[in-house]
């Protein structure tokens, strides 16, 4: 990775979907596979009982604590943790928002490269996740399958030959994979032709999200395509569904960028990228959507080369930055929004190295 | 570093082919007047089998229009499972008792679109079926378990998958997928003859 202007934050740790390697990485940031089980002899999380949640929060935390599996794990006790730190972690893609806002006892587990987080206690007993930057769906897969065999030596999971693996909603039952792809698809937006790329992969019954999943909107112009059918399909049917759609929209994406960067069509392109820069060097107050869509455009800039000195790692860094969770952070206080508007402003300036 | 599934082409260009690449212009292949501005592809266990590229107005009347189609969400399960709450009140569905697992009603299954316990599973079976159906195109598991490493073989034609295709044809039939069941009585049919499933 070649080095940018700024680096004022070493201190920081990206993560491993923000690193900003592996295959395609220019427009496919990372890939996710979640895996949902559920413990035999449990409700399921959202109906147990508070001591029934705790014996089960405690069970299922002890075995991952235990050691001997594949991965080193770290276990976080959500109790422990407070708003903030949550909201750190959810911006991060520990937690979901749901387990950030659950009152039941409840954790994650984590490996020192968060490219691991197992969520205990959030609408299943377990959600695995395994990340990996770039488009590397096999790699994600076989290294979630790793951990969830070593999970089943040491936990009785629920499940029927005939439904696979029982979770608490019929839309994850069966395999509970859901193998996600993160897209950086500023040219189909900027062309507006990602309404048809989206239109394209849910004909073939794969999901297009926001940043942060269900629900959420397509900040910055980043897109999570993911399998939406758990059920009656094979994990490597489900990889094969996915990469398929990733595939063509990460293709779509190149050519359309290719028709963004020709004859009178350039110009505009440059406007917009510099125009963005010039509000990230700037700008005094930044609101985080602001923030999203001038580093999606610069992010865009620097992968076709239009400007120079800038990392993509650090690009990827300052869209993390400018969360709010990672805000307030810095100070350890919470702060209004005008302050974190201006606090953003400055912090991205840090972190890109532009002048103040 | 390029990813590829192993045994198909690579889906992405390398940068010397991206340089390369021009903007794939084309006219629509069935009106042949029109820009194409869709693509359809014909996928067979998600290969793609060929493709076609057609303009805006020859999708519409081709069936593949681009209107918003409604993506399934967790969301989504609720409306779905309040059309249930209007079904003929003597089907078997609605005589379902509470779970005895964990004591969800039928009523509760419906207003929340999720399951209890494990056991709800069997307990709200009749009702779970269809709904499975909507959401996978599939009302049975593909995949790992516990104790098997990797996906296992295609079953053989024996008495359990007869049984089994039995049971899913009366589930299909009584939750009123006939499409679904017409599927299942033909493959039951292969079976017998020992011709082997397509499901």
């Amino acid at each position: 990775m070649s080095s940018g202007r700024g680096d004022k934050n070493p201190e920081f740790r990206p993560g491993t979907w923000l690193q900003g390697t592996g295959p395609e990485c220019d427009i496919a940031i990372c890939t996710r596979a979640r895996l949902a089980r559920n413990l035999q002899g449990f409700r399921f999380s959202p109906c147990l009982e508070p001591d029934e949640s705790r014996r089960l929060y405690d069970f299922v935390s002890g075995r991952l604590r235990q050691g001997g599996l594949p991965e080193q794990l770290n276990v976080l006790d959500l109790e422990r943790v407070d708003e903030l730190e949550r909201n750190v972690l959810v911006e991060r893609h520990l937690i979901s928002r749901e387990l950030a806002a659950s009152k039941r006892p409840s954790g994650v587990a984590v490996d020192a490269e968060e490219s691991i987080a197992v969520m205990i206690n959030e609408e299943d007993h377990l959600r695995m996740q395994v990340f990996a930057s770039g488009l590397q769906t096999e790699a994600v897969w076989k290294r979630a399958e790793r951990l969830d065999d070593a999970l089943m030596q040491r936990l009785p999971m629920a499940c029927s030959e005939e439904f696979g693996f029982l979770t608490s909603c019929p839309t994850n039952t069966g395999t509970g994979l859901r193998l996600s792809v993160m897209l950086h698809l500023p040219g189909l937006v900027w062309s507006e032709e990602i309404d048809k790329a989206t239109n394209t992969a849910q004909k073939i019954h794969l999901a297009v999200r926001g940043l942060y999943g269900e629900g959420s909107r397509a900040l910055g112009d980043f897109y999570q395509v993911s399998n939406q059918v758990t059920l009656g399909r094979d994990e490597m049917q489900i990889q094969a569904d996915v990469l398929l759609a990733v595939g063509r929209v990460v293709q779509w994406e190149r050519e359309v960028r290719g028709a963004l960067l020709r004859s009178s069509a350039r110009v505009r392109t440059l406007d917009r990228v510099h125009r963005a820069l010039g509000i990230l060097e700037r700008a005094q107050i930044l609101t985080s959507e602001e923030a999203l869509g001038s580093l999606s455009a610069l992010r865009f800039g620097v992968e076709e080369e239009l400007l120079e000195g800038f990392a993509i790692a650090d690009v990827n860094r300052a869209l993390l930055l400018s969360q709010p969770g990672h805000l307030q952070r810095h100070t350890r206080e919470l702060m209004s929004p005008e302050e974190r508007d201006q606090r953003r402003a400055q912090l991205l300036r840090d972190v890109l190295g532009c002048a103040p | 570093m390029h990813g590829s599934v192993p045994g198909r082409a690579p889906l992405v260009r390398t940068p010397t082919q991206r340089a390369r690449l021009r903007f794939p212009m084309q006219y629509c292949t069935h009106c042949q007047k029109a820009i194409a501005t869709i693509v359809i592809m014909d996928l067979v266990e998600g290969a793609v089998t060929g493709s076609q590229h057609v303009c805006a107005g020859c999708a519409e009347q081709l069936g593949v229009a681009t209107q918003k189609q409604p993506k399934f969400s967790a969301e989504m399960l609720e409306d779905l499972l309040g059309g249930l709450k209007g079904a003929k009140p003597l089907s078997r569905a609605s005589r379902t008792e509470a779970c005895p697992g964990c004591g969800l009603s039928p009523m509760e299954f419906r207003a929340k679109g999720r399951l209890g316990c494990p056991r709800c599973y069997e307990t709200f079976r009749h009702e779970l079926m269809p709904l499975l159906q909507r959401i996978h195109e599939a009302q049975s598991h593909r995949g790992r378990m516990p104790g098997i490493t990797s996906a296992p073989p295609p079953q053989s034609i024996d008495e359990r998958t007869l049984s089994d295709l039995r049971r899913k044809l009366e589930d299909a039939v009584r939750g009123e997928q006939y499409e679904e069941a017409a599927r299942l009585r033909d493959d039951l049919r292969r079976a017998e003859r020992g011709e082997g499933s397509q499901s």
